[in-house]
């Protein structure tokens, strides 16, 4: 039986949600460019949805990040994912 | 639906304290995003008339612009022709000076012996102060530093939606169109707070989404780029276009009503309000046109806008153009337009203004239940008489909201008396003296006896409104009974409320941050015994 969740440790979820949540975003806002072909056109209009997915992307792991057991978890879990989606961006040769 | 009782209760937290840190912040927002929603009205209102000659008919605009740009050179690195005139706007040619943020703009008209007339801007700067108002959740800070506030009120703003939603999924279908009004007046609230929420939930998590990036996209442009853009690109240049030399040949130019006519015919439906002329870098002349069509939605808080080529009339840059644009163009236009409410016209519009008083509405019910179940709880607790905390919440739950509905009625009138002397500078002293004024009332006399003052209070404020148009019909011709009308019907909603405030005060439950039957009570009772006096029908506190 795990234990309940509560809403007590949610300083180290958030923070998670904030830092590794927007890390993760900007990363499918990367891969999303280079799917579209944005290179360096960031104000064309496929440049600019880019940029406009990232709210919410950001959001949605910000709202739903206290559903991590911990803190800990939350910062692994995430920073699971957002390094998936940047090794990814390396390994298509996105970055800069 | 069912979700397990933890989540629940986690989420219910969650969205208690989210909510109280955001609330007051955002009724601000969303009263002032409401009123902004009349923003061309609004002008038209409060703008003085000017001493200019009347504007001249569009086929004579090339003759005023001619003279501009004798008088005036540098008007010639852009200037706009407005092919809609009115007290918002009494120039056929205006032109602006210095930066984006702050500009000086200049009105240029002929008299009737043809002479040049120049005037510096005169339309009011009020309805920008309170679109200004809006953007910083009525932050009186540097725009640089307000930003990144309203944007971490807009990503609390969003948590409160979704754990607002987790929190009443299990209950939502028989929750659902149940508003019980009854004795349980917190019961009431909650079922507006639910009914509110659900009803105008597609327009929150919009209005959500769009202020996370209208707060950040600059700092998300900046990371994309410092990621993904490739840096051995060279920068494009920034400087301003040189002025063209007078002697340069300069292109034969359509005249504007050449113009709007040549536009106007390629894309039927579109009406030209407005064309701006300036020189790209090279010095080719560029013609950037605005104007509105309400099929389709605007990419501009009121009009949308197309580049075209000022010699040939063909249009050159159509992404932003209602109705012309590719799916993408019309994808990022359609974030804009859901969020200023820019399509479809009046209908839309009145709609943004009741779903912007009815998020307001939202907010402020949710603080009423966050301060209620705090005194609940904290009379579980043992707690007798309210906390510092709970009082101070409970003031400023009255204060903020009516100081900022009263600051923006009083600085709306203060438009009229002020006339051509009105800047932002003194309408935000304004609407900041009478905010604090409210919010200061609030603190010294108590959340229940500052409601009874401060509701009619407010009322009176928007009377003022209609007060102005009156006393100034002289100087100041009357153009938008619009305003006027909208004012009065707040005033009346507001007298109502006081009434139910009243009503609420001597019949609700005593120990309500409402009440008023304690300080009864304590007149002649020791604290002690006052006490508990103000809840003798209660179990004692265990």
């Amino acid at each position: 039986m795990t234990p309940p969740l509560t809403s007590r440790n949610w300083a180290g979820k958030t923070a998670a949600g904030l830092v590794l949540g927007l890390a993760f975003a900007l990363g499918v806002s990367g891969l999303l460019a280079a799917l579209l072909d944005v290179r360096d056109s960031f104000f064309s209009p496929q440049g600019q949805f880019t940029m406009w997915i990232i709210a919410p992307i950001w959001c949605a792991v910000l709202s739903l990040c206290f559903l991590f057991r911990s803190g800990p978890r939350a910062w692994l879990w995430l920073g699971l994912a957002a390094a998936a989606v940047w090794l990814t961006l390396f390994a298509v040769g996105s970055l800069s | 639906m069912k979700v397990r009782t933890d989540i629940l209760r986690m989420y219910k937290e969650i969205h208690g304290w989210v909510g109280i840190v955001s609330g007051l912040a955002l009724f601000i927002a969303f009263f002032a995003g409401a009123v902004t929603m009349f923003e061309e009205p609004l002008q038209g209102w409060a703008s003085p008339p000017t001493s200019l000659s009347a504007p001249v008919p569009l086929a004579r605009a090339p003759e005023l612009v001619e003279a501009v740009l004798a008088a005036h050179p540098e008007a010639a690195r852009s200037y706009d022709v407005h092919l809609e005139t009115g007290p918002e706007n009494p120039a056929r040619v205006t032109w602006s000076q210095g930066s984006r943020r702050n500009p000086q703009v200049f009105l240029a008209a002929l008299a009737p012996d043809s002479t040049l007339e120049v005037e510096a801007q005169a339309a009011s700067p009020v309805a920008q102060f309170v679109d200004m108002l809006h953007q910083q959740v009525g932050l009186p800070f540097a725009h640089e530093i307000a930003m990144p506030i309203m944007g971490a009120i807009s990503l609390l703003y969003f948590i409160a939606l979704v754990s607002g939603v987790i929190v009443l999924l299990p209950s939502l279908v028989s929750d659902f169109f149940a508003v019980r009004v009854g004795k349980n007046v917190k019961r009431m609230w909650l079922d507006v707070h639910n009914v509110l929420g659900i009803v105008s939930l597609p327009f929150h998590v919009i209005m959500a989404l769009t202020a996370v990036v209208f707060a950040f996209h600059d700092e998300f442009y900046d990371l994309q780029g410092a990621a993904f853009m490739d840096r051995g690109a060279p920068r494009a240049q920034m400087a301003p276009p040189a002025l063209p030399s007078p002697r340069a040949q300069r292109p034969q130019l359509l005249t504007p009503a050449e113009l709007a006519q040549r536009v106007e015919s390629q894309a039927p439906g579109f009406t030209v309000r407005e064309i701006n002329y300036r020189m790209d870098r090279e010095g080719t002349p560029q013609a950037r046109i605005s104007g509105r069509d309400p099929r389709f939605g605007l990419r501009g808080p009121t009009f949308g806008m197309v580049e075209a080529d000022p010699v040939t009339g063909s249009l050159t840059d159509t992404t932003y153009m209602p109705g012309l644009q590719d799916a993408w163009g019309a994808t990022i236009t359609s974030f804009f337009a859901l969020h200023f409410g820019s399509f479809g016209g009046a209908p839309i519009r009145w709609s943004y203004f009741l779903l912007g008083l009815a998020g307001a509405m939202l907010f402020y019910t949710g603080n009423l239940l966050w301060v209620e179940s705090r005194r609940k709880r904290e009379r579980k607790a043992g707690a007798v008489t309210q906390t510092r905390a709970t009082r101070t919440l409970g003031a400023l739950t009255a204060g903020v909201p009516l100081g900022c509905v009263a600051g923006i009625a009083v600085t709306l009138a203060a438009a009229k008396p002020l006339g051509i002397e009105a800047t932002a500078g003194i309408h935000s002293a304004i609407y900041y003296a009478v905010f604090t004024g409210f919010v200061a009332w609030a603190l010294v006399r108590g959340a229940a006896r500052a409601a009874l003052e401060l509701v009619p209070a407010a009322a009176l404020a928007f009377l003022t409104i209609p007060l102005a148009s009156m006393a100034f019909i002289d100087i100041h011709p009357w153009s938008q009974p619009l305003v006027d009308a909208v004012s009065v019907a707040l005033a009346a909603s507001l007298a109502l409320a006081a009434r139910a405030a009243r009503h609420r005060a001597r019949h609700g439950p005593r120990d309500s941050i409402w009440s008023h039957r304690r300080r009864e009570a304590v007149s002649d009772t020791p604290p002690h015994a006052a006490a508990h006096a103000t809840a003798p029908e209660r179990k004692p506190a265990i």
